[in-house]
């Protein structure tokens, strides 16, 4: 039973710790982090700026400068170390079995390159296509995330296009290889709430069609509700809940994602009246506290959670919710 | 009054703007660059048809009008050997052009692929590049030009000339090609830093852009990465330094040949002309007026380019 689950994670990620190496020394930014995706589904990492959601998945695939360095952990993608892969391995998984869609389509792609040569890229590197091939598979890939007259738009510059045209062109550079997993870096935040709405209903629509995994990284808990299968709340470089989406919304149970989700305005609140916010702010990097990084913040923070680290346990009898706190693994014990 | 004419609505439709057209544009607006575009066109056709249209060989003398003021017959006079000053500096285009192409086309693969090495790869390669900048910097341009001619000139010369007795080949008795080849290397060898430097300044901002990222997140190799989303992304700035490269390199050559460390008479260059006409300027200004105003007009042409080219690619800096 417990392997077949395990053979159906895609990218298993397993108490990986990323420090970066600054004059005062390495600075611990993200701390044993959990986190997996299973084949097929979508996985929503929501949390604040600077919690380390992009930085967690741009360091698996070394993607980031080298003074930013894994420690510790094991991070799998479809049962191989990453790793322990060579730069010339990693490569191919990169743009390979895992495509990226990057937050800012303005900037994301190359100003001199015409899209159609910029999508044929990978085709030509990686699957050794033809360059005919390559530009019929180009153009399907256009018709693919709805763009009109695909063959004419081989030939446009990224500035000819607008943004919500350059993220669907991203896209589409990001699908080109029929990857396993397509990790999505905040890619509507760029983008006017239309135009949002657009691509999430895109992205949605392609997972349907090519089953493949999605990772969405994001701060907007509204936005992916109906979007994700699982969401992976992070806090200061760690985990601090996961769940499947509807149970997270129905039962948060993380004091964190209970402020997180309260403090989404709603239609129905008083008008005028307060929105509500989580005090404080989140711990820098290399001062984190001893205990619980949230402790500092948290209304319900007892003595233990500033002297202890909380691992990522099931709570509720229900193994996929997963939450990273004392009191509350306390209480589901007691009840 | 009447209305606009419908043929002029039609032509509104505006052609699709990329970079090099939207450039070309404000160039076009710049009066200076125009010229200077105008004459340097002017001179690459002079340099590459104009010894086969010149009345006289630059070579073939006339001993009876020997430092002839400028007439019908000789635009520019004649020199000292009788020799037609206007071909001989029609000839001397074509060995400013060479030099300044080759030296620069040599100074800018060299420095491109250092500085792209040096931003991209960063240490240790960056800090060995940029100090080899350095020290080929503070070697003053002069010297090391007239060092390397002067030590290697001879024993090639001399190689080449017992080649020939050996071989009997025709190509080893061309000795215009060594004085060429020791020009174009020396002078390739002190121009090449400051293209570096640039490259790898354009390189350390450009490796920081999304699309960078981006196309390393697609797997693909660093050197398709530099070559193909980081070099052209840096050539704006690369492709006006190589602009006023070309006049300052066509100075650099009169440089040397004025001192007698390039191009060696009789090839005629504008430089080794200055030189000759300097020694008799007072008797017969001509012979140094004639090369010297081509070349002002030249390096003049090529920095109003260069300017134009700086503001028509880097539109937020300009006016």
């Amino acid at each position: 039973m417990m392997n077949a689950t395990t053979s159906e994670r895609l990218l298993d990620v397993k108490d990986l710790t990323i420090e970066i190496d600054t004059r005062r020394g390495p600075a611990v930014v993200v701390d044993g982090i959990d986190l997996y995706v299973n084949k097929g589904e979508t996985l929503g990492v929501v949390g604040e700026s600077g919690c380390g959601k992009s930085l967690t998945m741009l360091s698996l695939m070394r993607l980031l400068p080298n003074k930013i360095k894994v420690t510790k952990g094991t991070a799998k993608f479809d049962g191989r170390d990453l790793q322990k892969m060579s730069n010339g391995e990693l490569r191919k998984v990169r743009g390979g079995d895992v495509g990226f869609v990057f937050q800012d389509p303005m900037t994301s792609l190359n100003p001199v390159m015409r899209i159609g040569d910029q999508i044929c890229e990978p085709l030509i590197y990686h699957r050794k296509m033809s360059k005919k091939e390559a530009r019929a598979r180009a153009v399907e890939l256009l018709r693919l995330v709805g763009i009109p007259g695909p063959e004419e738009r081989l030939m446009a510059y990224p500035h000819e296009l607008s943004g919500g045209m350059r993220q669907r062109v991203m896209i589409a550079i990001g699908l080109a290889c029929n990857p396993k997993l397509l990790i999505a870096d905040e890619p509507t935040t760029a983008l006017d709430v239309t135009i949002q709405a657009q691509i999430v209903d895109l992205v949605k629509d392609l997972r349907a069609k090519l089953g493949m995994s999605v990772v969405w990284i994001t701060h907007d808990l509204a936005l992916i509700a109906g979007l994700v299968d699982r969401v992976a709340v992070l806090y200061a470089g760690t985990v601090v809940e996961d769940a499947p989406v509807d149970e997270l919304y129905a039962r948060p149970s993380h004091p964190y994602t209970r402020g997180l989700l309260s403090s989404i305005p709603k239609l129905s609140d008083a008008p005028a009246s307060r929105l509500s916010s989580i005090g404080g702010t989140p711990p820098e990097p290399g001062r984190r506290p001893k205990g619980c990084p949230f402790a500092p913040r948290c209304p319900l923070a007892e003595a233990v959670c500033h002297e202890r680290v909380p691992r990522l346990e099931p709570i509720s009898g229900n193994s996929a919710h997963r939450a990273a706190c004392f009191v509350v693994q306390r209480m589901q014990e007691a009840a | 009054m009447s209305a606009i004419p419908l043929s002029t609505i039609d032509t509104a439709e505006e052609p699709p703007v990329n970079l090099w057209r939207d450039a070309w544009q404000r160039l076009k607006r710049n009066k200076l660059a125009i010229f200077g575009l105008i004459v340097i066109v002017i001179l690459a056709f002079t340099a590459i048809f104009g010894p086969y249209l010149t009345p006289y060989d630059y070579l073939s003398q006339d001993l009876a009008s020997r430092n002839a003021p400028p007439s019908l017959a000789h635009f520019f006079g004649t020199d000292d050997l009788g020799r037609d000053v206007f071909s001989r500096i029609v000839f001397g285009t074509r060995t400013a052009f060479l030099v300044a192409v080759i030296v620069t086309f040599i100074a800018v693969v060299i420095g491109l692929l250092l500085g792209a090495v040096a931003g991209f790869f960063g240490n240790p390669f960056d800090r060995i590049i940029m100090w080899l900048t350095d020290v080929t910097m503070s070697v003053p341009n002069l010297l090391l030009v007239v060092v390397i001619n002067a030590s290697l000139k001879t024993p090639i010369t001399k190689w080449m000339e017992a080649q020939y007795l050996a071989t009997l080949n025709p190509f080893y008795r061309q000795t215009v090609w060594v004085d060429f080849l020791l020009v174009f290397g020396s002078m390739a060898l002190i121009s090449w830093p400051p293209y570096a430097r640039l490259v790898r300044a354009q390189v350390l901002s450009i490796r920081n852009r999304p699309y960078v990222m981006a196309a390393q997140a697609l797997g693909l190799s660093n050197w398709i990465v530099i070559l193909r989303y980081i070099v052209p992304n840096a050539l704006g700035p690369l492709i006006v330094s190589v602009s006023a490269g070309l006049g300052t390199a066509m100075v650099l050559e009169s440089a040397f040949s004025f001192l007698g460390v390039g191009v060696n008479p009789p090839t005629p260059s504008w430089g080794n002309m200055i030189s000759d006409g300097l020694r008799v300027w007072q008797h017969y200004p001509h012979l140094l007026a004639a090369p010297a105003a081509v070349l002002g007009l030249a390096s003049v042409a090529f920095s109003f380019l260069g300017d134009g080219l700086n503001d028509a690619l880097n539109p937020r800096g300009s006016k």
